[in-house]
C-alpha cells in the first residue's frame, strides 16, 4: 500500500509538470481526487484494511491528498501567471514610436513677460490699469510736463491721427489720465503698446510695448523708488541683480534716473525713472506739498531681448513657430 | 559732444591729476553718458551724451565745471580781459529786433583790420579733436569759443552787410538765401532770418549765408553773440532741414550773460590771432532782462524728497560747488541760480542738483511706508486672463502683431470698399509703405502668420491673438479689443498609422475651439447661425451670436484669400469681440450632482440636406422638454441606403427627471412625440422604427 501511495504521489507530480493549462490541471485534479480519481478510491478502500493499518494508511493518504491539493494550487496559479504572460507577449507594441498628443499651446514670449512683470508689480501693491493707446496731445504731453514746441513732441518721433491725436509714446500718459479722476493714495502700474515713428528692422519696431507704475502718497520719497524698482530687478532677474541708478532727465520727473541691470557680464539700460514733477501733480490738481509721487517706465522688448539673448527684435512680430515654441 | 581730456584738465585746478579712467566711470553717475573714450596721441578724447535740459553742457566750461564740483577743484574760467580801441562799435553797426519773440539778448562787436590766414595749430587741433575742421583764424575763433562756453558766435565780413544793419526778423514770402554751404534756399515764410538793411544774410543761429562770408580778403568783422528763442531755432532749423552745431545749441536753450562774454573772449582772440583792432564797446540789445532767480530749497523737503539725510553743510557746498549763490536761512537755504543754470526753476531742480553730486548710489533703498497688500487686477482683466488660458490650453500658440496695416491688406482679403471694417484709422504722417492705418480686424494679420510659417516650411500653425483693433467714433477714435485665431494644417504629433481624419484641421476643429471658449466662460444662449463674410468660403461659415447680439464670425478661408496669402491649403479663421465675451462670462454654478439614473436612447433620422443639426435639435429640445437633459448628434451619413438630396443624422438623448426614476414607458412616449414633431417639421422619416 505504501508502495501504491507513493508511485501515485510521483506520477501526480509528473502529470503536473506536464499540465500547462488551466484545463489540464484541472484534468490532473480529476484524475486524482475526482469522483472516481485514483486517490479517491485509495481512499475509499481505507475500510478493507485491517484496522492495525487503517489508522496509519489512512493518515498517509491524508497527509498525500492535502499535498496534492497543495500542488495542485500551485500549479494552477503557476499556469495562470504563465498564460498570462504569453497573452501579454502577444500583445507586445515598439513603446519607442512616437506619442500621440495635441500640438500644445504656448504664451508669446512678450505676454509671458508681461504678465511675469505686471504680477511683480501687483506682489508691491500695484493695481493694474489700461489705457487707450489713441491719446490726446493733452494727456501725451502737456500734463507730463512737455509743452507743445518741446522736441519731444516733433510730428518726426509720433504717428498723428489728427492735430489733436496721437499713437502715445509712452504709457506714462496713462498715469496721468487715472490721476485726472482719482485721488492719492494711488499705486498704480500699466503696460501696453507704445508707438514711435520707427521703420521696422532688426533694432526697431514702430510699435512696442512699455510699463509704467506710479505711486502718489504722502511721504513718498526717492529712496523707495529705488527699493520698489531694485526688488523688481531681483524678482525678475534674481535675487544677485545688481542695479544702478543714474541721473537722467526727463520733462516729468525731477529728480529723473536711468535704471540698469548688471545681466550677462554688462550694464542693460532697462528704462527710466524718477519723482514726478510736481508740476505733473499739479496739472492734475493734486497738491505736491502734501503728496509726493514716483513713476517709472521700463521696457519690454529689450529685457526680454537680453534675458534670452535674441539678438532681432522682428523676430518677436513675426510669430515664426519655431521661434515661439522655444518659451 | 566730443571733450578733449586735456581742455578740461586745463580748466580745471586739482592737486590730483584727473584721472580719464576713473572719469569714464564718474561722468555717467552725474548724468553724463559716456559713449566712447578715444586715445589721441597723448590725449583722450570723451564722447559725452548730454541731457537735453543742460545747454551749458555743450561747453568745456560746463563740463569742467562739473569736474571741479566733484574733485574740489577750482574751475579755472577762460579770460575775457580785452583790449579795445575807439572808435565805438555803435559808430559802425546797429542792431533791431522787429520781433521780440525772435531773440532775447543780441551782442554784436565790431574787430576791424584782421588778417585772415591759418589759425594757430593748437587752436586748430582742439577743433579736430572735437570734429571740427579749421578754416581759418576768424571762423576758427568763434568755433573754437563755442566749444569752450557753449556759446555759438557768428563773424560776418562787415563790409557786406548793407548799412551795417542787423535786423532781427522772420523770413518774407520768396526771400532766398545762399548759405555757408553753397546752397540757395527759399525761406520758408516765418524762419528766423539775420537781415541787413536789405536782405537774408544769415539763418538766425543755424547758418551763415554765402554773402557775407569771412573770407582771405575781409577785413572788418561784425561778430554775433545771440541768445536765440530756442523754439524759433527749432522750426526754423527743422522746416529748412539742416541741423548744425550752433542750432543744436540754441535749440537746448540759453545763457543771457554768456552772450557778452562769449563776444569778448572772441573778439579778444581776434586781436591776438589775427592781428584785429577791437573797436570799443558792443551794440547790446536785450530789451528785457531777466529778473535774477531765487529758489528756496528746504532742507526738510530734501529729506523728504530723496529719503536720506543729507547734511546740510554738504547740500549748501554742493550748490556752491556749481555755482549757486546761497543765503542760509534757519530750515532753508535761498539759492541764487546763475545764468548758466536757467534749467533750475524750482525746489525738485536744486534737490536733484544735491542728489546727484552726492551719488544716487548713496540713497538707500526702501520700501514705501503704506503698506502694501496684493494689487487690485480689474474683473475685465482677470477675465481676459481667463480667456488668454482657455485658448492657450485649446491648443493655441499665442502671437504678436503690429496694429498697423495697409489698404491693401484689406483688399487682400477681399473687405468690399463700402465694408465697415473698411474705416481703419489713417496715420497724418506715416513713415513707410505697409504702416499707414490702424487695423480694425486681426484677420490680415493673422493670416500673415500663417503666410510667414507656411512659407517657412511649417505647415502646422494654430494660434490666436487678444488685441486691439480701431475705428472711427463720432468726432474721435474708439479701440475695442478682439480674440482672433487662425488654423491650418494638422492638430496632432505621433499621427503614424492614423487615417487623416483624426489629425487633419477642420472646420469643426475651429468650431471646436469657439465653443470651449463660450463654454469655459459659461456664456448662456449662445449660437452659431450659418452666414458668409467676403473673406470666408461661403458655404462654410458662420456667425456667433450671443442672445441677439452678433459677437464674431468664423469660417474656412475663401479660396481666393488663401491663395493671395500662398497658404497652399484650407485655413481656419475666427474673430469674437472680447468685450461681448467678457459681459455675457458668469462665474461657474454649482449643481447637486444627479440622484436618479438617466436614460440614453438615440434617434436616427432621414431629412433633406439642406435641415441644419442645429435645428433639428431645437425642435427635439422644444418636444422633449425639462426632462431631455442632453442631446447630440453623433453620426452623419449621407450614401447608398440614403435617398438623393438627403441625410441620416444620428442624435444620442439622455433623458433624466431631477426627482425621481423615469419609466422607460415615459421615455418611449416623449420619444415617439419627438419622432412626430420631426415628421411633421422636417418630413424626417424615422430610421429604424
Amino acid at each position: 500500500m505504501e508502495q501504491e501511495i507513493r508511485i501515485l504521489r510521483e506520477e501526480a507530480e509528473l502529470d503536473l509538470q506536464r499540465a500547462e493549462s488551466p484545463e489540464a490541471v484541472e484534468a490532473v485534479r480529476r484524475r486524482y481526487l475526482g469522483k472516481r480519481g485514483r486517490l479517491t478510491q485509495l481512499l475509499r478502500g481505507l475500510g478493507a484494511l485491517p484496522p492495525g493499518e487503517r489508522a496509519r494508511v489512512g493518515a498517509l493518504l491524508n497527509e498525500t491528498k492535502e499535498w496534492l491539493l497543495a500542488q495542485l494550487e500551485a500549479r494552477a496559479e503557476a499556469v495562470r501567471v504563465l498564460a498570462l504572460e504569453d497573452r501579454l507577449r502577444a500583445e507586445a507594441i515598439d513603446v519607442t514610436l512616437p506619442g500621440r498628443r495635441p500640438i500644445p499651446g504656448r504664451p508669446h514670449v512678450l505676454g509671458r513677460t508681461i504678465q511675469e512683470i505686471l504680477e511683480i508689480f501687483r506682489s508691491m501693491g500695484f493695481e493694474v490699469v489700461e489705457g487707450p493707446e489713441i491719446e490726446t496731445e493733452e494727456f501725451n504731453f502737456r500734463r507730463l510736463n512737455i509743452p507743445d514746441d518741446h522736441p519731444a513732441r516733433d510730428m518726426q518721433d509720433s504717428f498723428y491721427l489728427d492735430r489733436e491725436h496721437l499713437l502715445r509714446t509712452q504709457v506714462t500718459a496713462v498715469d496721468v489720465r487715472v490721476m485726472a479722476v482719482r485721488r492719492p493714495p494711488l499705486r498704480v502700474v500699466s503696460i501696453g503698446r507704445c508707438y514711435r515713428r520707427d521703420a521696422l528692422d532688426a533694432t526697431h519696431a514702430p510699435v512696442f510695448h512699455q510699463v509704467d507704475g506710479f505711486l502718489v502718497d504722502e511721504g513718498v520719497r526717492f529712496s523707495d523708488l529705488k527699493g520698489v524698482l531694485s526688488r523688481f530687478a531681483r524678482e525678475m532677474w534674481g535675487p544677485q541683480t545688481r542695479v544702478r541708478f543714474q541721473p537722467s532727465y526727463f520733462p516729468f520727473t525731477e529728480p529723473s534716473a536711468e535704471i540698469a541691470v548688471h545681466f550677462g557680464g554688462r550694464w542693460l539700460e532697462i528704462g527710466g525713472c524718477g519723482m514726478f514733477h510736481p508740476r505733473v501733480l499739479e496739472f492734475s490738481g493734486i497738491d505736491p506739498e502734501r503728496y509726493t509721487a514716483f513713476a517709472f517706465g521700463l521696457g519690454v522688448e529689450r529685457p526680454a531681448m537680453v534675458r534670452y539673448g535674441i539678438g532681432d527684435i522682428r523676430l518677436f512680430w513675426e510669430n515664426d513657430l519655431r521661434f515661439l515654441n522655444q518659451f | 559732444m566730443r571733450v578733449p581730456w586735456s581742455w578740461i584738465q586745463e580748466l580745471v585746478r586739482t592737486s590730483d591729476p584727473l584721472d580719464p579712467e576713473a572719469w569714464a566711470e564718474r561722468f555717467p553717475m552725474l548724468g553724463l553718458g559716456v559713449e566712447a573714450v578715444e586715445r589721441w596721441g597723448d590725449d583722450w578724447v570723451f564722447d559725452l551724451e548730454t541731457t537735453a535740459n543742460r545747454p551749458d553742457w555743450l561747453g568745456m566750461v560746463g563740463i569742467a565745471r562739473e569736474v571741479a564740483a566733484v574733485t574740489g577743484g577750482d574751475l579755472v574760467i577762460p579770460s575775457v580781459a580785452l583790449e579795445e580801441e575807439d572808435p565805438p562799435a555803435q559808430t559802425l553797426a546797429s542792431v533791431t529786433f522787429e520781433d521780440p519773440n525772435l531773440c532775447y539778448r543780441y551782442v554784436a562787436r565790431m574787430v576791424v583790420e584782421v588778417q585772415v590766414g591759418p589759425a594757430p595749430r593748437w587752436m586748430a587741433d582742439r577743433l579736430e579733436k572735437c570734429g571740427i575742421r579749421s578754416i581759418n583764424n576768424v571762423v576758427d575763433i568763434t568755433n573754437y569759443v563755442m566749444l569752450e562756453l557753449g556759446q555759438p558766435l557768428h563773424a560776418f565780413d562787415y563790409d557786406g552787410i548793407s548799412g551795417g544793419r542787423i535786423v532781427v526778423r522772420t523770413a518774407r514770402a520768396g526771400e532766398r538765401l545762399v548759405t555757408l554751404d553753397g546752397v540757395e534756399r527759399v525761406l520758408p515764410e516765418g524762419a528766423l532770418v539775420i537781415a541787413d538793411a536789405e536782405r537774408p544774410v544769415a539763418l538766425g543761429g543755424i547758418m551763415g549765408g554765402a554773402d557775407t562770408e569771412i573770407r582771405p580778403t575781409s577785413r572788418r568783422v561784425l561778430l554775433e553773440s545771440a541768445w536765440f528763442n530756442p523754439v524759433a531755432v527749432r522750426r526754423t532749423a527743422r522746416a529748412v532741414g539742416l541741423r548744425t552745431e550752433a542750432s543744436t545749441r540754441h535749440e537746448r536753450g540759453g545763457d543771457p550773460e554768456r552772450v557778452r562774454i562769449a563776444a569778448a573772449r572772441a573778439a579778444e582772440l581776434m586781436r591776438r590771432y589775427c592781428g584785429g583792432r577791437v573797436l570799443r564797446g558792443e551794440v547790446d540789445v536785450y530789451p528785457n532782462p531777466e529778473p535774477a532767480r531765487v529758489v528756496a530749497l528746504r532742507y526738510g523737503r530734501l529729506r523728504r524728497v530723496l529719503g536720506v539725510e543729507i547734511p546740510r553743510e554738504e547740500a549748501e557746498r554742493i550748490l556752491r560747488r556749481l555755482g549757486f549763490d546761497l543765503e542760509t536761512r534757519e530750515d532753508r537755504a535761498l539759492v541764487q541760480v546763475p545764468p548758466h543754470r536757467r534749467d533750475v526753476e524750482r525746489e525738485e531742480d536744486l534737490i536733484e542738483e544735491v542728489a546727484r553730486l552726492w551719488g544716487y548710489e548713496r540713497i538707500p533703498e526702501t520700501m514705501p511706508l503704506a503698506e502694501m497688500g496684493v494689487g487690485r487686477l480689474p474683473e475685465e482683466l482677470a477675465r481676459e486672463r481667463q480667456v488668454r488660458e482657455i485658448l492657450l490650453r485649446g491648443g493655441l500658440t499665442e502671437v504678436f502683431t503690429l496694429s498697423l496695416l495697409h489698404p491693401r491688406d484689406l483688399d487682400r482679403v477681399r473687405i468690399p470698399p463700402d465694408h465697415p471694417l473698411r474705416r481703419a484709422p489713417r496715420l497724418l504722417n506715416p513713415l513707410t509703405e505697409e504702416h499707414t492705418h490702424l487695423r480694425t480686424t486681426l484677420l490680415p494679420s493673422l493670416l500673415e502668420v500663417l503666410r510667414t510659417n507656411r512659407t517657412r516650411g511649417i505647415p502646422d500653425v494654430h494660434i490666436f491673438e487678444i488685441g486691439r483693433v480701431y475705428f472711427p467714433s463720432g468726432e474721435g477714435w474708439e479701440e475695442r479689443k478682439v480674440v482672433g485665431i487662425a488654423r491650418m494644417g494638422r492638430m496632432l504629433l505621433g499621427r503614424w498609422n492614423l487615417p487623416e481624419d483624426f489629425w487633419e484641421t477642420t472646420f469643426y476643429h475651429l468650431k471646436g475651439v469657439v465653443e470651449t471658449l463660450l463654454e469655459e466662460l459659461h456664456i448662456p444662449d449662445w449660437r452659431l447661425v450659418p452666414e458668409a463674410a467676403p473673406w470666408l468660403h461661403p458655404y462654410r461659415a458662420a456667425s456667433v451670436w450671443i442672445g441677439g447680439e452678433r459677437i464674431g464670425w468664423m469660417g474656412e478661408v475663401h479660396p481666393e484669400v488663401a491663395e493671395a496669402y500662398d497658404l497652399r491649403g484650407r485655413a481656419y479663421v475666427a474673430e469674437v469681440a472680447l468685450a461681448s465675451l467678457l459681459t455675457h462670462a458668469r462665474p461657474p454654478e454649482f449643481r447637486p450632482l444627479p440622484r436618479y439614473p438617466a436614460v440614453d436612447r438615440d434617434l436616427a433620422v432621414v431629412v433633406r440636406e439642406e435641415v441644419t443639426a442645429a435645428e433639428l435639435v431645437e425642435e427635439i429640445r422644444r418636444v422633449g422638454g425639462p426632462v431631455l437633459e442632453a442631446v447630440e448628434a453623433f453620426d452623419v451619413y449621407t450614401g447608398p441606403q440614403v435617398p438623393e438630396g438627403h441625410k441620416s443624422i444620428a442624435f444620442s438623448l439622455r433623458f433624466r427627471s431631477p426627482d425621481r426614476t423615469l419609466e422607460a414607458r415615459e421615455v418611449e412616449g416623449i420619444l415617439e412625440e419627438i419622432r412626430q414633431g420631426l415628421r411633421q417639421r422636417f418630413g424626417a422619416r424615422i430610421r429604424g422604427a
